[in-house]
């Protein structure tokens, strides 16, 4: 298992798993939203790839109303 | 057509909606609609579960002729701005990005220097920046020098509804402008939209006015009629003031009577 | 042949007020007696009672072009001198003796006698003498411009003539002052090499005025935009008589050229208008306090002419106003106007939009 910060808050993960997982856990699934791990974006091709490291920051980020 | 300019991009509508404080997702929508805005602000939050309807990327594009231009909202330094307009432009795909960035939550105020550094990376970088500023003549020149799209002088302070309380400024902005000046913030009635198109702005942005009016479908729907009104008129030239003439002891007594 | 560019020709909402002030109406004299009580006001309110001043000194009188009224066309029998390093050190001195600080130095168009070079050690050897140089000569490039800069000119008058390019063209009979377009250009070079004011004009007798003064308008009007930080300023010469008599095809009366100032006044409320000695002493006193701020004194258009006044050659024009600069300023102060002649310390010089660097506070350049 790892830990990580997901928008703000601690996450347990199993190993191995990779940015797309994080979907299913905030309910983004088909959600136009942006990923950043560790201040570096994580483009949609790559979101199925990209492992998730023990101690990772990772904001999923999407547009609200605003001003 | 009567049209202005963002960088490459001509826009027809010269009313800017701000997405926030709206009481419903759907009223907001219904509100883009009946203003006939083109380009409309929308701020990044983090996603949550509970809000999960709150992603607006989906609606807001649906609705035909719409530009997405995201804010900084909630930047309070140019490194935290200029990050939050990267991850933006990943999400929208839009180039336009209004740098809005104000230290205090109290009275959000914009950070002029910060807001100068942060508008100059980016407009480095390729963006349309549109930076939310003080009616401050020097710091809208100098954002012009930097390449930015448009400036964005507050009205009044930002939801305070008190109107062009900084129309002298304004005037200076626009006067000496090379690039389209959108009045931002503090505008409450339609009426005073009107007032700034006709002093020759090019566009205005509204959002509190619309979300927090009785009905604010009506309410974005009068904004833009407005908007129209202010830009014919400016179009169309105000009738002169008349001048008063003082009779007492000519000062021309010294010319001559030829022509 | 380079067109003309767009913010001269293309019609803006921004000159429509002007026009409006040029064009006179039935009740004339009532009208112009309204237009003077504005510009009144708004010259009150923005400068004060202050007339700044200055001096005009022409380095040399050699020119290889041939304006069709000017004294110092090269067709012209007139004597060409320069003045020479010892003698312009006399004329200064003269003229700090007359209490002048303030100099504009003229020559005519570039020549062997009178080129960039020769106008350099000029400059830096009034730098020297006066709080403020500047200069009213052949069009340079932006290098010539910041080298001139940097030996302490800070402004640089140029006048377009007028902006009827069939008219201008026809008047610039040979020489390099028969284009057009670089000459409608050269003011904003001299503010990319750092110059910190430029003063532009047109000739008026030379075409039709209020064409001329409209376009004048918006050439400030672009300038003003795209150099935010330029000081202008406006000039409103008459044709003068001169050698090689001249008949100016379109005159101007004492009546429009009042209205054209009041005008500019109220339409650039933030620039220095600037009258010379061309006109006269009634005109210069009657416009001092309703719109002008910037006047020349005890000008002489021959080479030199401060140190050994009584020198009779023929100038580039004759002036009108002849008052001694003491007499002049006795009239200003009878009128409750200040005669200013130093506006700010010469150590604020340097050449414009050179900002700050974190760690130095660079000294200014030395001179070549
Ligand atoms: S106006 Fe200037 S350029 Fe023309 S002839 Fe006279 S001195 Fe020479």
């Amino acid at each position: 298992m790892i830990t990580i910060k997901l928008n703000g808050k601690d996450q347990t993960l199993p190993d191995a798993s990779v940015v797309n997982d994080l979907f299913l856990i905030l309910g983004a699934e088909g959600k136009n939203v942006a990923v950043v791990v560790n201040e570096t974006i994580v483009r949609p091709e790559n979101r199925s790839s990209h492992r998730l490291q023990d101690g990772d920051q990772v904001e999923i980020l999407a547009f609200a109303g605003g001003g | 057509m009567d049209v202005y300019h963002l960088g490459p991009q001509a826009f027809s509508s010269r009313l800017i909606l701000g997405t926030g404080k709206f009481s419903s997702a759907s009223v907001m929508l219904e509100a883009v609609k009946a203003s006939g805005a083109e380009l409309v602000t929308v701020a990044l939050r983090r996603f949550n579960r509970e809000q999960a309807g709150d992603d607006l990327f989906g609606p807001l594009s649906a609705i035909k002729g719409i530009t997405l231009m995201p804010n900084t909202s909630g930047a309070s330094t140019a490194a935290e701005a200029v990050r939050a307009a990267r991850i933006a432009r990943e999400l929208s795909g839009s180039p336009f990005i209004k740098v809005e960035i104000h230290p205090n939550p109290q009275h959000l105020m914009p950070d002029p220097i910060e807001t100068y550094e942060a508008s100059r990376i980016l407009a480095k970088e390729g963006f349309l920046v549109m930076p939310y500023i003080a009616a401050d003549p020097v710091l809208a020149k100098r954002l012009e020098d930097v390449g930015c799209a448009s400036v964005m002088p507050l009205g009044s302070a930002i939801g305070s509804g008190q109107g062009l309380g900084t129309a002298d400024m304004l005037g200076i902005i626009i006067r000496e402008s090379g690039i389209p000046v959108i009045v931002d913030a503090g505008l409450r009635s339609p009426s005073e939209a009107a007032a700034a198109m006709e002093m020759g702005c090019a566009a205005v942005l509204v959002n509190s006015a619309v979300a927090a009016a009785g009905n604010p479908v009506e309410m974005a729907a009068a904004f833009a009629g407005a908007v129209i009104a202010g830009r014919k008129a400016f179009h169309a030239g105000l009738m002169p003031q008349s001048r008063t003439a003082v009779a007492t002891s000519p000062l021309t007594g010294f010319l001559g009577t030829n022509a | 042949m380079k067109a003309s560019p767009e913010w001269l020709t293309a019609g803006d909402r921004d000159s429509e007020a002007l026009a409006a002030m040029l064009a006179p109406c039935s009740a004339e004299a009532l009208e112009l007696e309204t237009l003077a009580a504005e510009s009144r006001a708004i010259t009150l309110r923005r400068f004060g009672r202050t007339m700044s001043l200055y001096a005009p000194l022409y380095l040399s009188n050699y020119c290889s072009s041939g304006c069709e009224y000017c004294g110092f066309a090269s067709d012209r029998t007139t004597l060409r001198r320069r003045l020479e390093p010892d003698e312009l050190d006399r004329e200064l001195l003269a003229m700090k003796r007359l209490g002048i600080s303030d100099v504009l130095l003229l020559t005519g168009e570039r020549t062997g006698q009178a080129g960039f070079d020769y106008l350099q050690r000029s400059v830096e050897r009034a730098a020297r003498h006066m709080q403020r140089v500047t200069v009213e000569t052949f069009p340079m490039s932006v290098a010539e411009y910041r080298a001139l800069a940097d030996c302490g000119c800070t402004g640089v008058t140029i006048y377009q003539e007028t902006y009827d390019r069939g008219r201008y063209e026809a008047i610039h009979r040979w020489g390099p002052k028969k284009d057009f377009v670089q000459r409608l250009e050269t003011p904003a070079r001299a503010l990319e090499g750092g110059m910190k004011t430029v003063g532009l004009g047109v000739l008026l007798g030379l075409a039709e005025p209020v064409a001329d003064a409209l376009s004048l308008y918006r050439h400030v009007r672009h300038l003003g935009r795209t150099w935010w930080r330029a000081g202008l300023s406006v000039s409103f010469p008459r044709i003068r008589p001169q050698t090689g008599g001249y008949q100016p095809p379109f005159p101007v009366g004492d009546r429009f050229l009042a209205r054209m100032i009041f005008a500019f006044r109220i339409a650039l409320p933030d620039v220095d208008l600037v009258l010379s000695t061309r006109e006269s002493a009634a005109f210069r006193d009657g416009m001092a306090g309703l719109a002008i701020t910037r006047m020349s004194i005890a000008s002489r258009t021959t080479v030199g002419g401060y140190d050994e006044p009584d020198r009779a050659e023929p100038g580039q024009f004759d002036i009108s106003d002849d008052r001694s600069a003491e007499a002049f300023c006795a009239a200003l102060r009878a009128r409750n106007i200040e005669p200013v002649f130093k506006n700010w310390e010469p150590a604020y010089n340097g050449p414009s939009g050179v900002s700050l660097q974190d760690d130095v506070v660079s000294e200014a350049h030395p001179c070549p």
